[in-house]
């Protein structure tokens, strides 16, 4: 019977084999082919790595990969330190922060596409009421609008990211909090630690077994973010707020050039394979199954 | 598990809160009120703060000519789809990863949070092409099947999560007695984390509902869901805001109160169980 667990296993993994193999290889194959969908319903000519070569050799992609590791890294440290911040304000033991912590985190529930459209009726140059807060408050404000400036455009895409996600820190961090042992913190008070030293020596470390897994999480999704994208900016103006996950779908979906996006593909494959490999063999050696 | 703040202390932390509560939730009831304001009062300098709110968008949407409301129909059956049929595939292998001693444990559970970071853009294409060559595309299955790739892996991690707290006495007293090990899983485990199946099916449909990525290359006019319906009337000319906020109020719902009636398991909902919260 020491097999019984590997077949109860089996046909998950067989579907999902099956349904990320297929891509994969496809895109692998397609990657040395010149193959634009438009004018061909099949792969054209093969052509070695010349899709790679274009593909690095081209300023959007560089852009892109620029633009999504600024993302990726801002973001997933800003929600993570406001979301902590958040965390430690709820852990207060007050009326009300139940209902308050159930409110907040509305906006992680919200698709991105949605997200995407309340950000852009918001960020409006003509009459959205953020533009509006920040002309009021004296602030100089792209005559392009937000998202039409190639100075703001990404940091909107972050800012539109950081109000979705933050709460989800937050509420996950403060299930950390929560769950460190009241007896550790009483033994620390009478010690005559301070909520400085409380905090750090304590309570960080209890919420970053937590935090690993929801840091790695939330940086690859930051990573591939493109719904974001799509509904606010079109990773315009020019490539200014373009990320990897919209260049994508630029070659693949709107100029149908399949062999770069195959290559595109690959090449983002190997980034995140690798990021996530080294954070998951650092980060959980220590974790138990 | 603190000692209870002082008065001003109190205030401000309940200042704090109001602020961030204006912060979170402040965007979400302004897009809501975009979807019952009239028309002339969505883009102005200052903002409109109160109207005579009208239904006229909100009809538009699910009654009459109902624009969304099939879309809403199909994300409904997609996302159902997409549960119902992960069960017999995520069920038995949270059991065994949960109930048995496995060389490879920590390699499976791995794999599959890997697959929850894919990059989802990237199967795009292939899957259209795939879809397209065998017939499905357009098609409600084709969604739910690539669905799985989340789902699956989402529903394993949270559902482990429940049965590894499922005593294992319970099932050993079976076991003496003899009862083969579906009947055990089956008689016994099951019905004991049925709240953990619950809830488990209630986060997945969210996870699915909100999905956009797939529906984008693989719904038809005819199977297209909410996120689609939405990205529609921004494709056309001339877009009409209170119709786009409608929809995505419609779309906004379900999730809300999904999260709002399962509040007890959101934390380890959205951890995918590694977090009992």
């Amino acid at each position: 019977m020491a097999y019984l667990p590997y077949l109860l296993v089996a046909p998950s993994i067989i579907l999902l084999l099956g349904l990320i193999a297929y891509p994969l290889v496809f895109a692998l194959k397609n990657s040395f082919y010149f193959w634009n969908l438009q004018t061909s319903a099949t792969p054209v000519g093969f052509v070695g790595f010349a899709n790679y070569q274009m593909v690095l050799a081209s300023p959007a992609f560089l852009n892109s990969l620029i633009n999504t590791l600024v993302l990726t890294f801002s973001g997933t440290a800003l929600e993570f330190a406001f979301g902590l911040a958040i965390a430690l304000l709820l852990s207060t033991r007050l009326r009300g922060m139940s209902v308050a912590r159930a409110l907040l985190i509305m906006p992680t529930t919200i698709a991105p596409i949605v997200v995407g459209f309340l950000f852009r009726y918001m960020y409006d140059p003509q009459g959205g009421i953020i533009t509006w807060l920040m002309a009021s408050i004296g602030l100089d404000l792209p005559a392009q609008g937000i998202l039409g400036s190639t100075n703001t455009a990404l940091l909107a895409i972050l800012i539109a990211d950081v109000w979705q996600w933050t709460p989800f820190f937050a509420i996950i961090l403060y299930a950390g909090l929560l769950s460190v042992p009241v007896s550790l913190l009483e033994a620390a008070r009478l010690d005559g630690a301070s909520a400085w030293v409380m905090f750090w020596r304590i309570k960080f470390p209890f919420v970053m077994r937590t935090a690993l897994i929801i840091l790695i999480l939330r940086f690859m999704q930051l990573f591939n973010t493109f719904d974001l994208v799509l509904v606010l900016t079109r990773g315009g103006p020019g490539t200014s707020s373009r990320t990897l996950g919209y260049t994508l779908y630029q070659q693949g979906l709107i100029d149908f050039n399949i062999g770069m996006a195959s290559a595109t593909t690959w090449l983002v494959v190997i980034i995140v394979n690798a990021i996530v490999g080294l954070y998951i063999f650092f980060a959980f050696r220590k974790w138990e199954w | 598990m603190e000692h209870h703040p002082r008065p001003l202390r109190r205030l401000v932390i309940y200042a704090l809160l109001a602020l961030l509560m204006l912060f979170f939730i402040g965007p979400i009831i302004w897009f809501i009120l975009l979807a019952i304001r009239p028309p002339g009062t969505a883009f102005t300098m200052p903002p409109v703060l109160f109207f005579e709110p009208t239904a006229d968008a909100i009809r538009h949407t699910l009654v009459d000519p109902g624009a969304n409301a099939r879309q809403a129909r199909n994300s409904l059956i997609v996302a159902l789809g997409a549960v119902l049929l992960n069960l017999p595939f995520s069920v038995p292998a949270a059991y065994a990863l949960s109930r048995y001693r496995m060389k490879s444990k920590k390699f499976i559970m791995l794999w599959y949070l890997g697959l929850l970071m894919a990059p989802p853009i990237a199967f795009l294409i292939p899957y259209f092409v795939l879809m397209t060559q065998i017939g499905l595309s357009g098609t409600y299955l084709s969604m739910i099947l690539v669905l799985q790739t989340l789902i699956i892996p989402f529903s394993v991690w949270l559902m482990k999560s429940f049965i590894d707290e499922v005593p294992r006495e319970l099932e050993e007293a079976a076991r003496v007695d003899g009862a083969a090990w579906y009947v055990i899983m089956l008689r016994i485990t099951l019905p004991l984390v049925r709240p953990g199946l619950i809830v488990t099916s209630m986060f997945a449909f969210v996870f699915a509902w909100n999905n956009a990525a797939f529906p984008l290359v693989l719904s038809s006019q005819q199977t297209a869901t909410l996120p689609i319906g939405t990205l529609n009337y921004f494709a056309s000319t001339g877009v009409t805001w209170s119709f786009i906020a409608s929809a995505a109020v419609v779309a906004m719902v379900p999730p809300m109160l999904i999260f709002l009636v399962f509040d007890r398991y959101v934390v380890r909902g959205l951890t995918f169980g590694a977090v009992k919260g």
